[in-house]
């Protein structure tokens, strides 16, 4: 890294880490052992060296399946909790070592048990509920057999004796036959009991009816609870039911048609005195049955137990395994296959520990060569490593949601810190709303420890993933609040008295031509006056429109002067001075002196047209300014800052494609006459290294001059464009102060107006709500998502370039995260 | 006059800050220099702020005119 310059001292999480590629070579005893401390200690990167490969090809790949296996069995035995109700406990427990055989073997006998108690369990709860339906159909049968009985013996007599009589006219043929066939038979009538479900029973009633031609006799009676279906398991109403029927071709047919319907059929005693028995019996089977049952779940609740107190150390040994053996599949295989090679990216400062770590794992594993640690030089580009704490890791992922820094370019991460949460309180401005939102921050960031354990909901999750960035937001909002002086839009005289007073004592003019200045400038903030007052808006938005011009000026010379901070530590002159020079130069002649202009008029009083000014700076320069001026010798600085904005442009364009095309070729002029290789390289990191070796690329000058051209042109048009962007900051604090007016004013005032408890009550509720929901939730959501677009395109386009890519160590720590 | 002493109370309220985030988490060159970062860039945007609302008031161009019913 020797073309790094150093202009300043280190600064923490300005720069990426340094990182360097290493590689280690491992003996083949010790790989599994190595792998594992390396997790633990999540410092290595590795790449994939067997990419080329399949994962069937690959040479651990039968573990892998195996703990998969293992996983599967897992995830059935937490269904299993589930279902039961057990929760898994989310202490470690006790830290056993377990072998990984030990418990596949252990998870197989375990999964066979509680298959087997389901089963089981299953059975003998099909048995109980039938025995249930049994005893119900005992019991209603009784109620209803009797009379049913009665009805079909008479009638079978009524017809017997029908036939008896004379034939006449009126009787129906068909009955003729069909007596006379039950004559000839002479048989009983016989009868079907059983359950139907009451859904079903209407059908079941009319299809018996038409399958035996109305031969017959169908009862039903409701089950008034409903009852557990042995097929289903389900609770379902169900009816009672009695058929009687005469021969043998009906009972086939009812009985086919019981089997379609799903009425479970059950036999009947006829006999009085064995119903009594039967009704015992069936109970005393009951209760035995369920005694049976208990037990049996009992048991497989103690099962289930046992398996949640070690549930979650197998899980995480299980997790681990599997992770250590695709890491270990990512290795080759050297040509003596003896021992494994691992090349991977780690941050500089790790090198110690990660030797330790190897040399820890040669001495456990009992091995009698030691891992290799090496570093290899290449042209790749690292991976991007910053290490953040728990405050400043959300302001990162800010920035990196929109692109990783490129290896070692600034980060503009250091200063969203600050400039993230001020932005957004130049938008939000009230310091009753910062306080209830610090408030609320607050209560997320005591219970910090418990709600990091737990499992939230998305939204939760976000915003408490947020709480220090909410807790800056919100602490800048009472700042901002105080100085906008606005709480919940009621101003207050905290800082002194107000500036303005009436002219004369009587006050008649306050009304037509206003207040007049009697004192000293109000020593902080807007001046309460202005509150309520037909001016204000003129005022106000004179004001927030400047203010949000001078903040973006700011920040954009911020984001210039970072992109030269950017060259130097990169020893790129040529972007100095071909583009930070030009660059600031064009920025601030137009700009910056626009800002200047603001100023001095604020300063002087003077009634100058600032917008007339500008435009005619452009349009005729050399004209007379007259009211128009400012300060002295003001037509002379503006031919001057015209002609310097537009000597920048060709500044920008021309020079550097001709520069960088001289550089590319002093750099490849002696490239035929290359030395030979020295051999201090393995071939092994020279096979892999050639591909993305030396950068023989060839230079495209029409390609270089385009790319400029777009890159000036973006500039100059984004000088505007970006400027004009910020005039957001004043358009979402006019926003935010109207609609707190409107909710104060039309909802508060007017409830305490009418004198009355309950609409005073009512208005409160109102207000709350609004408040929360309007200004607190959706206006913090507003002004976040412009003050992040401010930061992401206003300011990043200046100097940032974000296409580097994360550095994911292998972490067993990061592994938890991942998986749920 | 206000102006001036006001800036001196911010550049003196910085200060502080600076002294005190040394004094609490000193962590070695580098995390230094960031929470320095850190202070100067906080006390600058808050000047910056009050001052430009400080200024436009000095000398105002337009006054408050009450509404009726005030």
């Amino acid at each position: 890294m020797a073309d790094r310059g150093g202009c300043c001292p280190p600064m923490d999480l300005f720069r990426s880490e340094a990182m360097q590629l290493v590689q280690l070579i491992i003996p083949m005893e010790s790989a599994h052992l190595t792998v594992s401390y390396l997790g633990d200690l999540g410092f290595l990167q590795f790449k994939d060296l067997n990419s080329d490969k399949s994962p069937f090809q690959r040479t651990y790949a039968a573990q892998i399946k195996r703990c998969g296996e293992m996983a599967r069995k897992l995830r059935f035995f937490k269904e299993q909790m589930l279902k039961a109700g057990f929760s898994t406990s989310t202490k470690p427990g006790a830290e056993t070592d377990i072998d990984l055989d030990d418990l596949e073997v252990k998870l197989g006998e375990l999964e066979a048990e509680l298959i087997e108690m389901n089963a089981n369990g299953e059975k003998l709860q099909r048995g109980y509920n039938e025995l249930l339906e049994y005893k119900l159909v005992l019991q209603k049968g009784g109620e209803f057999y009797a009379s049913a009985q009665r009805t079909a013996t008479a009638q079978q007599r009524e017809m017997g004796s029908q036939q008896m009589g004379d034939e006449s006219i009126e009787t129906p043929l068909l009955q003729e036959q069909e007596t006379s066939t039950d004559l000839s038979k002479q048989v009983k009538l016989g009868f079907i009991t059983g359950l139907v479900p009451r859904g079903k029973s209407m059908a079941f009633e009319r299809i018996l009816f038409r399958a035996t031609r109305g031969n017959v006799l169908l009862k039903q009676v409701p089950a008034e609870d409903p009852v557990t279906d042995p097929v289903s398991g389900e609770k379902v109403e169900k009816n009672v039911f009695v058929v009687f029927y005469s021969g043998e071709r009906a009972k086939n047919k009812i009985l086919k048609i019981c089997e379609a319907f799903g009425a479970n059929r059950y036999p009947y005693a006829e006999d009085l005195g064995k119903q009594g028995l039967m009704i015992n019996e069936v109970s005393g089977r009951i209760s035995e049955l369920k005694t049976t049952i208990d037990a049996g779940l009992l048991l497989r609740d103690n099962l289930l137990q046992t398996i949640g107190e070690q549930f979650e150390q197998w899980n995480i040994k299980v997790k681990k395994e599997k992770s250590i053996y695709h890491t270990l599949n990512m290795l080759s295989l050297d040509v003596t296959k003896k021992c494994l090679v691992a090349e991977g990216w780690s941050p500089v400062f790790a090198t110690k520990q990660i030797q330790e770590a190897l040399q820890r794992a040669a001495f456990d594993s009992n091995s009698q060569v030691g891992a290799i640690f090496q570093v290899l030089h290449t042209r790749e580009s690292p991976p991007t490593y910053f290490r953040t704490n728990k405050f400043t890791s959300a302001f990162q992922e800010i920035v990196d949601a929109y692109g990783v820094a490129k290896y070692q370019e600034a980060n503009p991460g250091v200063y969203t810190i600050v400039t993230f949460p001020f932005l957004f309180a130049v938008m939000f401005g009230d310091w009753g709303h910062g306080i209830c939102l610090f408030l609320a921050t607050l209560f997320f960031i005591v219970r910090e420890k418990k709600l990091s354990s737990q499992k939230l909901g998305d939204i939760t999750e976000m915003t408490f993933g947020g709480r220090y960035v909410i807790m800056m937001m919100s602490l800048f909002s009472i700042y901002t609040g105080l100085v906008y002086n606005e709480f919940f839009s009621v101003p207050f005289e905290l800082f002194g008295r107000s500036a303005y007073a009436c002219r004369d004592l009587s006050c008649r003019d306050a009304t037509t031509v206003g207040l007049i200045k009697v004192r000293e400038t109000y020593p902080f903030g807007v001046d309460p006056a202005w509150h309520g007052s037909r001016s204000e808006l003129p005022f106000l938005n004179s004001l927030k429109m400047k203010m949000s011009i001078l903040l973006g000026v700011a920040q954009m010379n911020l984001g210039i002067i970072l992109s030269y901070f950017n060259a130097t530590f990169f020893r790129n002159s040529i972007n100095i001075w071909f583009q930070f020079i030009p660059q600031m130069i064009f920025l601030n002649s137009l700009f910056g002196y626009l800002s200047f202009l603001i100023i001095v008029k604020w300063c002087t009083g003077s009634q100058a047209d600032l917008y007339h000014i500008l435009i005619y700076m452009f349009l005729s320069p050399t004209d007379e300014l007259g009211e128009n001026q400012l300060f002295p010798g003001q037509k002379i600085t503006q031919i001057v800052l015209l002609l310097l904005a537009l000597v920048s442009v060709p500044w920008m364009l021309v020079p550097k494609p001709f520069l960088l095309k001289k550089q590319h070729e002093n750099r490849h002029q002696g490239q035929s006459y290359a030395p030979l290789e020295s051999t201090d390289e393995t071939l092994l990191s020279e096979a892999n290294h050639d591909s993305h070796g030396h950068d023989h690329e060839e230079f495209e000058f029409g390609e270089v001059f385009v790319h400029q051209l777009i890159h000036t042109i973006e500039f100059v048009l984004g000088a505007v464009s970006n400027t004009a962007s910020y005039l957001r900051l004043w358009a979402l604090s006019l926003a935010h102060s109207e609609l707190s007016v409107v909710f104060y004013e039309k909802v508060l005032l007017l409830a305490w107006g009418y004198n009355n408890v309950i609409i005073l009550i009512v208005g409160i509720i109102v207000f709350i709500f609004a408040t929360v929901g309007v200004l607190l939730v959706m206006e913090t959501l507003s002004a976040f998502l412009h003050a992040l677009r401010l930061h992401w395109v206003e300011f990043q386009n200046k100097f940032y370039e974000g296409d580097g890519y994360k550095f994911h160590p292998f972490a067993f720590a990061l592994l938890e995260d991942e998986d749920d | 006059m206000g102006f001036l002493v006001t800036t001196l109370i911010f550049s003196v309220v910085g200060i502080i800050a600076s002294i005190c985030s040394r004094i609490c988490c000193n962590r070695g060159p580098s995390a230094n220099l960031l929470h320095l970062t850190l202070v100067i860039t906080a006390t600058v945007c808050c000047w910056m702020m009050w001052a430009i609302v400080y200024i436009a008031q000095m000398k105002p161009l337009i006054v408050p005119i009450l509404s009726e019913g005030e």
